[in-house]
């Protein structure tokens, strides 16, 4: 046998060989490869496939297709999902995920009122709020927030920053595990603005507010235009003097980054589509609850909207002003109607889980919205492409498709349904296991 | 034809309103039978106003109703124009910028509030029109705006674009904040006197010339021929903005004033910077100016009766309307209240006893005046072939104490109907009484 | 004519002027030629009020005026009984926003101590100008609190408080909560208003109150028959709350809501007091038990804002139309001291929303008279009845109406007010 012996050295050569070079990745692991296999696919993107095989690979979808056309590789660990859907994983543009938030008091209504929360006092506040926050630095990751937004399909969100008229920048985290940094795609992914008052200063009122928000944006950019005259010919200038808040507001205004207009009720949706157009803002409008209201507006000057699912009316609204009866109609039918009233109109939009942290009320909510006439498909895209595109991420995220991020939720039942449950979640390729809750 | 200024519509009509297009024979109304009350052109005892398109297109007797026009018969009715408010609060999310004391960068045109049931209310009393500002927590509030009570539209609709520019000033007891104790930590905000708050109008009013004339240089500098090397612009502010269009006659002020002294001074502020005042409002002591004020062509928005709740009310007679009016101030009486707004025309039938006032006077106080003050009597104010159809209708005649509002019509369009009030009310009562009814409103 | 005849004439006509200018009858005024509205009784379209002593002496179509009467030519002018206002703060306060000024309010829950009689200002500016527009007497009360103290009832004359006072203890001032949602209804509110939950656990400690109170007077009574028994502690609130138990006032209770106006009825039932309620916005809905209960209601100022939407706009201002036609005894109020001379204006307000025109009229005199029980006295032109008379150019509910003279006890008042001394002083600028 020495034609034996002379290919087993060559193999344990080449599986030396093979070992040294495996043994030397690059830092982090590669994780497994995964083939999901015999399960129905909504890819979002394409047609669904009825019986298919999803293949992941260094956390991206390497393949996809139907089960005869897709070729399980040796190295993958077969995930048996006979019976189960996959769906990209959901994608919420707005949250307040892993945020300490006070506890708001009873009856209290929606987080996206003009209402200021519960605020530390004056030289308590380790984050006090204004342009240049990254709401990054006061995240706090726990893992039952994170369970709660697999449970409810969510692999993907916007975390904002809560307090304040600027509020600071948001960050894009895909939620692929507990520490925070692996999760972070984008620090700084927008400026978050807020139709609301300062507590005890300027401004206290929502005039005043107005007029500091276009305030700071034309000194914004009489800053950078300061900046701009100095950087080219300095001699005979006098120099401008550095201030760290004009300076944060820069990027926004010179250089349109994106900045995210939370809109309490239909007014603000008006006043800030003012203010987009005055400063020529890469603006996208948040909460908007009320926007069925202003439909032919947003029609003649579409934006994106990030469309919370928390349907609870403004305190000022006709409808909770005139009577008991128009008010629990309105808390009941109408307002939950708006999603479905903006699809009606075609007006695109994506559906975000704002305040809310519990995965499962989400869920519920979006349930309240398909029932109240919003089709289960533009439900779908709501929450998974339309808000890949919204923040810039729909070449990597957002659908299932070859080359994107592997984010998939592996979903016992159709995802909207009641009784749907998120058997096993991937995010980066990273596998989460949910154990079978029973109601 | 839906009514959107039904005290109990819906919401799913309002729902679907929103994508409806604009009413298709919008504004269209013949009134007949009724006793005009024109204002300024005298009473027709027995007479019909044609609204069409919004614009009143005849007046007389015996109009004949062009085909499918709503005609409304006003028989033994009193039809007079659409009443106008020149000083509320009202369809705004907001009303003080008290943080700090000059504040005219925040405009109330920016916080209009077209949800706020106020505006039903004040259609209920007959009013068409609104001029809805500032508080007086500042010496220097902020731009004002004028609104038509247009229950259900949208609230750019709302906003009467013809109306003067007018910019809030406050003086006297709300802006020195007498009535508040200063907390421990906090400084009490300035100015807390009287003199404070002249000095701190005339000083902004420098810095607003300081700021003019900044830009002038600039401008001339830019558009020179060979415009100077590092040139650099001044930093845009909208605060001094505002106070520069009032110096450059684009705006007028309105001065909420109670005594005499302060309101002399901030003529004299008036006089020493240029700019013009259209009223003075509340002005509790105007009857002791009355000459200075006629004199000075300023006008005045005042209440008929309500005093003696500060000091500086506390001299506050009920002849101040009516005498100034005798004295040729142009006068209006206002409500600056959510609930007086209704009853605007009880308190013009005061000046009638408090003054000698006749009817058509009392009425001018609530209709022509107001819309003369406000810069808006060539479309509103009264009832005039070309002007607005902006028309109350009133059981009785509206200086009378036992009459009431049936019907407030806005360009044509009616906005509030009794009898529509009326008939859903019963329905309501009736479904509430039903066997199988949902628990009624008790 | 002889000579003789003509000197005798000439002296007759001398000594005659000489006696009339002498022998004027003290307090003997009539008023003749006036368009009369007694108020109670039909209306006489021309006739003459004979004032002697104070009181109304006569009054009728036909009636022979006195010689050396003073001679009042209401030619053109209507005669009312002086309007009396069922609620106010006359006397009580002066500049709402000055606290000094303001003495209607204690401090504290429980105050039947508090008799607004003993704190009237009797000089107050507000009270000549009530009494310009034809309100002769008052209901002046005190406010705050769950029991507020005792009102009284002031005639609008007089120079020092004790001499204007009429009944020093009117009633007994009781106050439930409002309904809650203020400036709610159509002010723009928070959600639905609720009643709160106190209206009736008030009540309930309000009986508990007054059960404490009687056995205190029971074992104060036992005391002082028996020297050998302790006696009691003196305790001014339960000492205070007796008349009131024992029927020697009404309560005057502060009640808004129609859950509250019903536990009310019963309360006042099963403690048995006399009873008058005050505010009643929600009145109309339980008008039919008030009317059955025989509890009158005074209603407060109808210049607020309906507080619950679903009782529609001018919920406020049919309330009293409402409630009169179930047979329910009303009065009206102007709440207030520096509005005190708009009492008309309620009554004509209520009219033009359906409380029948001489129903409103008897709501500003009559009634309120018979609530408090002084009709005896006043209310109406009748004789043996105070003369409390006013003379005005046109019906006394409108607004352009100017009050010629008012009579206060037969004597004539003086018309002159703070409105009326600015006015002259700077019209001679």
């Amino acid at each position: 046998m020495k034609h034996s012996r002379r290919v087993s050295s060559l193999l344990i050569l080449s599986c030396i060989t093979a070992l040294a070079l495996a043994a030397g990745p690059p830092a982090g692991d590669v994780g497994p490869t995964y083939a999901i296999r015999n399960c129905r696919i909504v890819p979002v993107a394409g047609p669904a496939v009825e019986k298919g095989t999803i293949i992941i690979r260094d956390g991206l979808i390497e393949a996809l297709g139907p089960v005869d056309k897709v070729r399980v590789p040796d190295d993958a660990e077969v995930v048996e999902a006979e019976g189960l859907i996959a769906y990209p994983g959901l994608v919420s543009a707005f949250s307040n995920l892993f945020l300490e938030q006070p506890a708001r008091p009873e009856g209290q209504t929606a987080p996206f009122e003009v209402e200021a929360q519960v605020q530390p006092a004056a030289g308590e506040d380790r984050f006090p709020p204004g342009p240049g926050l990254l709401v990054l630095d006061q995240l706090k990751p726990k893992k039952a927030a994170l369970e709660s937004f697999h449970k409810a399909g969510f692999t993907t969100v916007l975390v904002a920053p809560t307090r304040g008229i600027f509020q600071g920048q948001s960050v894009l985290l895909n939620l692929n595990g507990e520490p925070l940094g692996p999760m972070v795609l984008r620090n700084g992914a927008a400026l978050h603005i807020n139709f609301t008052t300062e507590r005890g200063g300027y401004p206290s009122s929502l005039m005043g507010t107005i007029a500091h928000i276009r305030q700071s944006f034309i000194d914004a950019e009489y800053y950078a235009a300061r900046q701009a005259q100095y950087a080219k010919g300095p001699a005979g200038l006098k120099r401008p003097e550095y201030d760290p808040r004009l300076e944060a507001l820069v990027p926004f205004v010179r250089d349109r980054k994106p900045v995210v207009f939370q809109c309490n009720n239909l007014e603000d949706i008006k006043r800030a589509l003012k203010i987009v157009g005055e400063f020529k803002l890469n603006a996208l409008l948040a909460g908007a609850n009320e926007a069925w209201r202003v439909a032919d507006v947003l029609k003649k000057t579409p934006i994106p909207l990030l469309v919370s699912l928390d349907f609870r009316p403004p305190a000022t609204s006709m409808y909770m002003t005139q009577g008991e009866e128009l008010r629990k109609k309105a808390e009941a039918e109408i307002y939950p109607a708006n999603a479905a009233a903006l699809a009606k109109e075609g007006i695109a939009f994506a559906l975000v889980s704002a305040a809310n942290a519990d995965g499962g009320a989400i869920l519920r909510n979006v349930r309240t919205a398909i029932k109240a006439g919003l089709p289960k498909d533009v439900a779908l895209r709501a929450l998974t492409i339309q808000p890949a595109r919204y923040l810039g991420l729909d070449r990597e995220l957002g659908s299932l498709e070859p080359g994107k991020i592997a984010n998939v939720v592996l979903v016992k039942g159709e995802i909207f349904d009641d009784n749907a449950q998120v058997a096993k979640a991937f995010v980066d390729g990273v596998l989460f296991k949910y154990a079978e809750v029973s109601k | 034809m839906r009514k959107p200024a039904l005290p109990c519509l819906l919401g799913l009509c309002l729902l679907t309103a929103a994508a409806l297009p604009a009413f298709a024979d919008r504004g269209d109304l013949l009134i007949k039978n009724g006793t005009i009350l024109t204002v300024t052109k005298g009473v027709i005892a027995k007479g019909d106003v044609l609204v069409i398109g919004g614009i009143i297109k005849q007046i007389g007797e015996n109009i004949a109703a062009p085909a499918g026009v709503r005609v409304v018969d006003a028989a033994g009715r009193f039809v007079l124009p659409g009443i106008i408010d020149s000083h509320t609060h009202i369809a705004l999310a907001g009303t003080n910028e008290g943080s700090e004391a000059i504040t005219p960068e925040a405009d109330v045109g920016t916080v209009i509030n077209a949800d706020d049931t106020s505006i039903l209310t004040a259609l209920s009393g007959g009013v068409t029109m609104v001029h809805t500002m500032h508080g007086s927590a500042n010496p220097i509030g902020g731009p004002n705006v004028v609104l038509k009570t247009k229950w259900g539209r949208p609230s750019e609709e709302l906003v009467v674009r013809e109306a003067l520019p007018t910019l809030k000033f406050a003086l006297g007891e709300n802006v020195k904040q007498s009535g508040r104790t200063v907390q421990p930590g906090q400084t009490q905000r300035y100015p807390a006197t009287r003199m404070g708050a002249n000095a701190i109008i005339r000083r902004e009013f420098q810095k607003a010339r300081n700021y003019m004339e900044q830009w002038d240089r600039y401008n001339k500098a830019a558009a020179a021929k060979n415009p100077p090397k590092n040139l650099v612009p001044p930093r845009q502010d909208l605060r001094l903005e505002v106070l520069a269009e009032l110096l450059r006659g684009n705006m007028v002020a309105r001065c909420h004033s109670y005594q005499a002294t302060e309101t002399l001074e901030f003529m004299e502020l008036a006089k020493e910077f240029g700019f013009k005042i259209a009223c003075f409002e509340h002005i509790w002591e105007g009857y002791k100016i009355a000459d200075e004020l006629a004199a000075a062509k300023i006008g005045i928005s005042v209440f008929a009766d309500s005093w003696a709740y500060k000091m500086e009310a506390a001299e506050g007679i009920a002849y101040d309307a009516g005498y100034c009016a005798k004295r040729g101030v142009l006068v209006s009486i206002n409500s600056d209240s959510g609930e007086r707004i209704r009853r605007l025309f009880n308190d013009a039938a005061k000046t009638m006893k408090y003054g000698g006032l006749s009817e058509e006077e009392a009425l001018k106080l609530i209709t022509i005046n107001p819309a003369i003050q406000l810069g808006v009597d060539r479309i509103v104010g009264s009832l005039e072939v070309g002007k607005q159809g902006d028309i109350a209708i009133f059981n009785e005649h509206p200086m009378s104490a036992y009459t009431r509002c049936d019907m407030t019509i806005i360009e044509g369009d009616v906005y509030f109907d009794r009898d529509l009030v009326l008939k859903e009310r019963e329905e309501a009562a009736k479904k509430a009484a039903a066997p199988r009814g949902e628990g009624g409103v008790s | 004519m002889t000579r003789r005849a003509l000197l005798i004439a000439l002296l007759i006509v001398v000594l005659a002027a000489f006696a009339s200018a002498q022998a004027k009858t003290p307090g003997v005024i009539a008023i003749i030629n006036a368009r009369i509205i007694p108020v109670v009784g039909g209306e006489i379209p021309k006739g003459t009020i004979l004032i002697k002593d104070g009181l109304i002496a006569a009054i009728g179509a036909d009636i022979d005026v006195p010689p050396g009467a003073e001679v009042v030519d209401a030619t053109g002018l209507r005669a009312y009984p002086g309007m009396i206002d069922g609620y106010s703060s006359l006397g009580l306060v002066e500049v709402s926003g000055v606290a000094a000024t303001v003495d209607n309010r204690e401090t504290g829950r429980i105050n039947p101590q508090a008799r607004a009689l003993e704190a009237i200002r009797y000089d107050s500016m507000h009270i000549p100008i009530a009494r310009s527009n034809g309100i002769t007497a008052a209901v002046v009360a005190p406010a705050g609190g769950l029991v507020s103290g005792v009102s009284c009832l002031l005639r609008l004359d007089g120079w020092t408080n004790r001499a204007m006072s009429v009944k020093a203890a009117a009633a007994m001032h009781i106050e439930l909560p409002g309904i809650r949602g203020g400036r709610g209804g159509f002010g723009g509110g928070r959600g639905a208003p609720q009643v709160r939950a106190d209206g009736p656990a008030l009540l309930a400690e309000l009986k508990e109150l007054f059960k404490s109170a009687r056995a205190y007077e029971k074992r104060r009574d036992a005391a002082a028959k028996n020297r050998l028994l302790a006696l009691p502690e003196y305790n001014e609130t339960y000492e205070c709350l007796l008349p009131l138990l024992k029927g020697e006032m009404p309560a005057m209770i502060s009640v808004h809501s129609e859950r509250d106006i019903r536990a009310a009825i019963v309360f006042v039932r099963d403690e048995n007091l006399k009873a008058v309620f005050f505010g009643v916005e929600q009145g109309f809905k339980a008008a039919d038990e008030l009317s059955k209960a025989g509890i009158p209601v005074v209603l407060g100022s109808l210049y607020d804002l309906p507080p619950v939407w679903e009782d529609g706009y001018d919920a406020l201002f049919r309330n009293p139309g409402l409630l009169a036609k179930a047979g329910v005894k009303i009065a009206f109020s102007s709440s207030s001291a520096s509005a005190a001379k708009d009492l008309p204006y309620h009554a004509a307000k209520a009219a033009a929303f359906g409380l029948d025109k001489t129903e409103a009229l008897k709501a500003v005199t009559i009634n309120t008279a018979e609530i408090f029980g002084v009709d005896k006295t006043m209310g109406s032109l009748e004789k043996g009845k105070a003369a409390n008379i006013v003379l005005a150019d046109n019906d006394i509910l409108e607004h352009r109406t100017n009050i010629r003279k008012v009579y206060i006890d037969g004597r004539e008042a003086d018309l002159s007010s703070r409105y009326t001394e600015l006015l002259e002083k700077f019209k001679k600028r």
